[in-house]
């Protein structure tokens, strides 16, 4: 036989292992491009358009979550690749034994095995390359993401490729050099099966149940693909955690920060044109535009005290609040530190166009994310600033103070507002009234009792506006809220999607790893069916494998993944206990998945007759 | 003709039993026709490639005939489901294989345990029949090891151990003594002997002529069809 023709017709030979060593390189190559792919196309696309629209505290998260999850998606790449691979040539110590023994030279046994897993390895990356391009281009085209679409980058296919193939064969050149190494008789022997161990080492999990008993000393026998499936499963679930769960979390928080920061159920009471300006501003987060050159100090915006008692007047009520919303340039103020007797100075003297909004800080109906403080009453040397303008504008805004209209002013908290994309400063009411000389409000909020019908309370509103002559207009703020929640939302389901890929290719290593558990124990299964075990029996031993293997490596990975998520990805998350709920709810549905799927090959096997499985 | 088996513990009628290899069809009984009293010492002989493990395996439920009837204990093992047989096995017969085939992630007693903690006995009752079995069989010193630190004889003694488990009527033995040197072949004979001894039904497939003398009778199988010896 030639070198070749026996590698070929070996990997023939034996369907079921090549098909399902060449589908999970094939799955985890094309997975790993199309994450890639898709990051680059569609996840940076969005944080790029997004850079515009989302302020730069939510975009920070997103993007920081993004990159994240991309190493993540390499990591479990590389660790499928390795260990798939690692697979298959484990399982051939024993052949490689054999046809030494035959008297075949250590040499050319190696060059077999070697030409195989080239084989294998080449087609694995090769179509997955090309599956991973097939399914970039088909899902790229789906509508939703069509908004924001960049060129694919071509490089990755050569780096996915080449990087892959690389540790492939690094990985799967051990266990041949292992084999390679041991006489004929120790790579036959069961002792060197699969790292079968000295058999007084074999540790018991359980004394009682039989099933539990041949199953775990099954998986300890076989610690050594025992161990790398874990770990392999382990990041895969870190990667399903942060995914999933930093999403819902993220969602939920930062929803949650957009809800408090607008405000829910709230109602915008203003002339029609200003309301409509100031809900545009309130949308630019999901891509709304404003009206340029807007004049927001026009007389006609203002809001006369007469519309405070008419609002006094009306039951239902349960606060309301003035602002004055205008817009200038605001001017940094340089500053110093001191660090270790050293003068650090702090900021320059940068411009920037904001929003300018007066509130009186002791009736906000806001509850803003902040960091640092909210203004004080009868302070009027202070403000709080927007996160993007603080991101761009301020090196250490906490520190710093700006100018506007020829006033200095403290900075003494950042928080995140999605009004005009962050670029705001937030400014005692009565000092910024007196700037532009003006003596009255230009939009009003208005906060309902929750149990009041809401249609008819702002009915009466809208009533005794009209009766009392008075050109405003009451708009639901709820619109606005949703639009800017839901593409939130939108977001962080882009990156939900992404590790589902990674997913499948788990889950194919897991099958690979029971085929392997069936291989190594056939025999055994053979003799404890003839012996009267039932084929249900068999099939519970290689489930209690799948599931020892499963519940340690959901173990390892929820608790890592949790931890990430919460300490590094999120700072003060939101986390009710729906929250647990529905990130547990899709967890165990993967978990679920993934062992129901795991269990095919072994019902599979489960049905063989006695004799063909000691053939 | 209608079999009549309460006399019998094993009874064939007209068994055959063909396997497809590629396009070809392979026979390997050929109208067996054997019937085996209770209590009573069978050995079978014949060739390599005769059909002996394939007999054995019919009648042990692990294969089916192509055509033909096998009663055993008085069910008819053909028409069975594999949950009907996996029980059956397990109290009814005692198998003991040319490999042995002990479980590798099992030590020597809780491979004698197994048969009987699948028909749920009593843990304590488990316990005493591993040790009175293990005594039987001269391996009480090893009942806590692996089968990969026993030597092939031993093996073989503990798959009689675990083939007599669940004190079964009937005992099966494919080549017990076909891979073991004679000293340890020797120790098998023994404890046949004494199974014959305790009135069990054993069935041994073998060319051993120490199995055939200790034999009630000797059948030969050649090419598939039934040739008695000395009956």
């Amino acid at each position: 036989m030639s070198e070749t023709a026996f590698p070929v017709n070996d990997l023939l030979r034996r369907k079921l292992q090549t098909s399902l060593a060449l589908v999970s390189l094939t799955v985890c190559v094309a997975s790993t491009l199309f994450l890639l792919l898709f990051s680059d196309q569609i996840g940076f696309g969005i944080t790029s358009a997004a850079e515009n629209t989302l302020t730069i505290g939510y975009y920070a998260i997103f993007s920081s979550f993004l990159r994240f999850v991309g190493i993540l998606v390499f990591a479990v790449g590389a660790v499928i690749v390795s260990f798939i691979t690692f697979l298959m040539m484990a399982q051939r110590t024993r052949d490689f034994g054999l046809i030494k023994a035959a008297g075949c030279p250590n040499s050319l046994v190696f060059g077999y095995f070697l030409t195989e897993l080239l084989i294998v390895l080449f087609l694995g990356c090769a179509l997955g390359v090309a599956l991973g391009f097939f399914t970039n281009y088909a899902v790229i085209n789906m509508s939703t993401f069509q908004a924001y679409q960049k060129a694919p980058n071509f490089w990755y296919a050569p780096l996915v490729f080449v990087a892959f193939f690389v540790f492939g064969l690094i990985f799967g050149l051990k266990p041949l050099l292992n084999a390679a190494r041991l006489s004929p008789t120790a790579a036959i022997s069961p002792m060197q099966y699969f790292g079968l161990s000295e058999g007084n080492r074999f540790k018991a999990l359980s004394k009682s149940r039989l099933t539990l008993k041949i199953a775990s000393r099954s998986l300890f026998r076989r610690q050594s693909a025992t161990v790398r499936i874990v770990v392999f499963l382990s990041i895969v679930f870190i990667l399903l955690t942060v995914s999933i769960a930093g999403s819902i979390i993220a969602n939920g928080t930062t929803a949650t920060r957009v809800e408090k920061a607008v405000g829910k159920d709230m109602l915008l009471v203003a002339h029609k044109d200003m309301g409509s300006q100031y809900i545009s501003l309130l949308s630019k987060f999901s891509g709304a535009k404003e009206k340029a050159d807007f004049n927001y100090l026009d007389p006609n915006f203002a809001i006369p005290d007469a519309a405070l008692q008419q609002l006094n007047t009306i039951s239902g009520i349960a606060n309301f609040e003035k602002r004055l919303v205008c817009e200038g340039q605001i001017h940094e103020l340089m500053n110093f530190t001191y660090s270790d007797s050293e003068t650090i100075p702090i900021g320059d003297h940068r411009e920037a166009d904001s929003l300018i909004v007066g509130v009186e800080p002791e009736k906000v109906l806001s509850e803003w994310f902040i960091e640092g403080q909210f203004l004080e009453k009868g302070n009027s040397s202070e403000a709080v600033v927007g996160d993007s303008i603080a991101a761009v504008m301020f090196e250490m805004p906490l520190l710093q103070s700006f100018r506007m209209q020829n006033t200095t002013l403290n900075i003494v908290g950042v928080c995140l507002d999605p009004i005009n994309n962050g670029i705001v400063v937030f400014v005692p009411f009565e000092m910024l009234k007196s700037l532009n000389n003006v003596s009255d409000p230009n939009i009003m909020l208005v906060l309902l009792d929750s149990s009041v019908d809401r249609s008819s309370v702002i009915m009466q509103i809208q009533k005794r506006l009209a009766d009392a002559n008075l050109d405003l207009t009451v708009f639901e703020l709820n619109e606005a809220l949703e639009k800017n929640v839901g593409f939130l939302g939108a977001i962080w389901s882009v990156i939900m999607f992404l590790p589902l890929f990674s997913l499948v290719a788990a889950t194919l290593c897991l099958i690979g790893y029971l085929v392997l558990a069936i291989d190594e124990q056939r025999q055994e299964f053979a003799v404890l069916r003839a012996m009267g075990a039932k084929p249900k029996t068999v099939l519970a031993i290689l489930a209690v494998q799948s599931l020892i293997v499963l519940f340690s490596s959901f173990a390892v990975g929820i608790s890592l993944g949790v931890m990430g998520t919460l300490m590094i990805l999120m700072v003060q998350p939101v986390v009710t206990s729906f929250t647990i709920l529905e990130i547990a709810g899709w967890l165990l549905a993967a978990l679920f998945g993934m062992f129901l799927v795991s269990l095919w090959p072994a019902a599979r096997f489960a049905k063989k007759p006695i004799l063909k499985i000691m053939s | 003709m209608p079999m009549k088996s309460s006399d019998f513990i094993v009874a064939t009628h007209s068994l055959h039993k063909a396997y497809r290899v590629g396009e070809e069809e392979v026979e390997v009984l050929k109208d067996v026709n054997l019937n085996v009293s209770r209590g009573e010492f069978v050995a079978i002989c014949g060739p390599s490639g005769s059909g002996k493990t394939t007999l054995l395996n019919i009648i042990s439920g692990i294969d089916r005939p192509t055509s033909g009837q096998i009663l055993v204990l008085d069910q008819d093992l053909a028409v069975q489901d594999e949950d009907f047989l996996a029980e059956f096995r397990c109290s009814n017969v005692g198998f003991v294989f040319q490999s042995y085939n002990l479980v590798s992630t099992l030590t020597v007693a809780e491979n004698v345990a197994f048969p009987m903690e699948w028909i749920r006995k009593p843990e304590a009752e488990i316990e005493k029949r591993v040790a009175e079995l293990l005594e039987t069989v001269g391996l009480q010193h090893r009942a806590n090891h692996f089968p990969a630190q026993l030597s092939g004889g031993e093996q073989q003694r503990v798959a009689f151990a675990r083939a007599l488990a669940n004190d079964p009527e009937l005992i099966l033995a494919d080549e017990p003594t076909g891979n073991l040197d004679a000293k340890n072949g020797q120790k098998i004979t023994q404890v046949l002997q004494m199974l014959k001894a305790s009135g069990k039904t054993v069935i041994v497939a073998t060319h051993d002529p120490e199995l055939m003398q200790l034999a009630d009778r000797t059948v030969c199988l050649e090419d598939g069809r039934l040739a008695s010896k000395n009956e």
